[in-house]
């Protein structure tokens, strides 16, 4: 028996339906929802936030830095440097930073570049003389004087570190 | 009479039409009508906050948060910056953040020109990054589904799903977002999310040696955040916008922008 003429246009529009039906399949995400029905603000793929959970931490701090350096993190926190991290200093984002002697990387999955900045340049960030600097800072030891130099006057072109001991934040 | 040609016609555009917002007929589930009205992050929910009196302008800040989220430290680009606010004494307001502050501020010659003390009548640092907003803009406006909150209220890009359209980066009342030169997708301050959710802190607060930045649960009473909050005066960046920031600020001036 032949098939009605009136089917052959349902049939097309059908075809339609489950091809639509199947790119909306492929082409969005299965975990790309409207999280706790938040249709304002949440729609995203929720795989993704695990990207961003399991980003790596690379700036680890004092603590870290004292498993090897005890002696130094003990220094620096009897110090009016107490709450300066190793890392203002010592991370260095040129990659051709000076060599740590051990492999950071591979032992200690330690992921910054390792080095000294003894510039002038470094220091001025916080004592170069400047009129809206705060001149007295509550530390542990109470109130300490922040000391503000005219980066000018005072023995301009040399190193900072050449007089003074930046871990006990005194002179050498 | 309806020929054939006309009924596939009507019958295509139908079906098109319908395929498309059928997903959207589930806004009328109970809790998606409710999200509409009130917003859900009211128990845990990330907050930050700024103590502007206390910034010395060293820009460590800045430093930390390029090396730990891997944005090029030479780009011209930032999560956070420093701003320097300078009020001159004949009313002149100078506004500047050299290379971001991720080299600080070491001498007061905004943009090259040295200025004298007496020629100031006040100047003051403020330090900026995205205010991870209640109702945030930026993703009001991604057509892709690419920037979204999260219900602890931080606001995340997925980056293999961002297309690159940029309406998010022209959106953000608070410039706070750029282009990430190798990603190639919009990007932003994250809280630092990987660390906050480890119970670190982030890596702006760690560098700073001044206590000048905070980051806690808004609404948990134990949290330094919550204590500031809610006994201090703190005040928000542009809150005309409507987009509800929670980074608050101890000491924000009429001046800042
Ligand atoms: S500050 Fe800008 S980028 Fe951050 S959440 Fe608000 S609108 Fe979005
Ligand atoms: S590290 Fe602290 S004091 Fe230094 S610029 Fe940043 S917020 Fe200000």
């Amino acid at each position: 028996m032949k098939m009605s003429h009136a089917w052959r246009p349902v049939i097309v529009i059908l075809g339609a339906v489950i091809f639509l039906l199947i790119l909306r399949t492929i082409y969005v995400p299965a975990d790309f929802t409207a999280k706790n029905g938040d249709y304002k603000y949440q729609w995203h793929r929720t795989g993704n936030e695990k990207y961003w959970q399991d980003y790596p931490a690379k700036h680890m701090g004092q603590e870290f830095c004292g498993t090897c350096h005890a002696d130094k993190v003990e220094k620096i926190s009897a110090s009016g440097h107490q709450k300066v991290e190793c890392e203002s200093c010592h991370a260095l984002p040129e990659k051709a930073a000076k060599k740590h002697p051990v492999d950071l990387k591979e032992d200690f999955k330690y992921l910054l570049e390792i080095g000294v900045d003894s510039t002038r340049e470094l220091c001025k960030r916080c004592h170069a003389k400047l009129p809206y600097r705060p001149a007295e800072y509550a530390g542990a030891k109470g109130t300490v004087k922040f000391k503000m130099i005219d980066p000018k006057t005072h023995n301009a072109g040399i190193e900072c570190v050449t007089c003074h001991d930046v871990h006990s934040a005194g002179f050498k | 009479m309806v020929t054939r040609r006309d009924f596939i016609k009507a019958g295509l555009l139908t079906v098109a039409g319908m395929t498309i917002p059928i997903s959207a007929l589930e806004i009328f589930k109970p809790e998606a009508l409710a999200s509409l009205v009130e917003s859900f992050s009211k128990k845990k929910r990330w907050a930050f906050v700024v103590d502007t009196t206390k910034c010395v302008g060293c820009g460590m800040c800045a430093k930390a948060c390029k090396l730990e989220n891997e944005i090029p430290f030479e780009a011209e680009v930032q999560r956070t910056w420093v701003e320097r606010y300078i009020q001159t004494k004949d009313g002149e307001v100078i506004i500047d953040s050299p290379r971001g502050a991720r080299y600080g501020f070491t001498s007061n010659d905004p943009y090259g020109k040295e200025l004298k003390d007496e020629e100031v009548a006040k100047e003051f640092f403020v330090p900026k990054l995205c205010n991870q907003c209640e109702k945030p803009s930026c993703v009001q406006v991604c057509p892709a589904g690419a920037t979204y909150k999260m219900e602890d209220g931080v606001v995340l890009v997925d980056r293999s799903w961002c297309i690159g359209c940029g309406y998010c980066v022209t959106n953000c009342p608070y410039f706070a977002r750029f282009f990430n030169p190798v990603t190639n997708t919009a990007d932003k301050c994250t809280f630092c999310y990987h660390r906050i959710t480890k119970g670190k802190q982030t890596a702006c607060i760690d560098a700073c040696a001044f206590g000048v930045r905070k980051i806690g649960y808004l609404h948990d009473p134990n949290s330094e955040v919550f204590k500031i909050v809610s006994t201090q005066r703190v005040a928000v960046l542009k809150p005309e916008y409507g987009n509800e920031p929670h980074v608050f600020y101890i000491g924000l001036d009429h001046i800042v922008k």
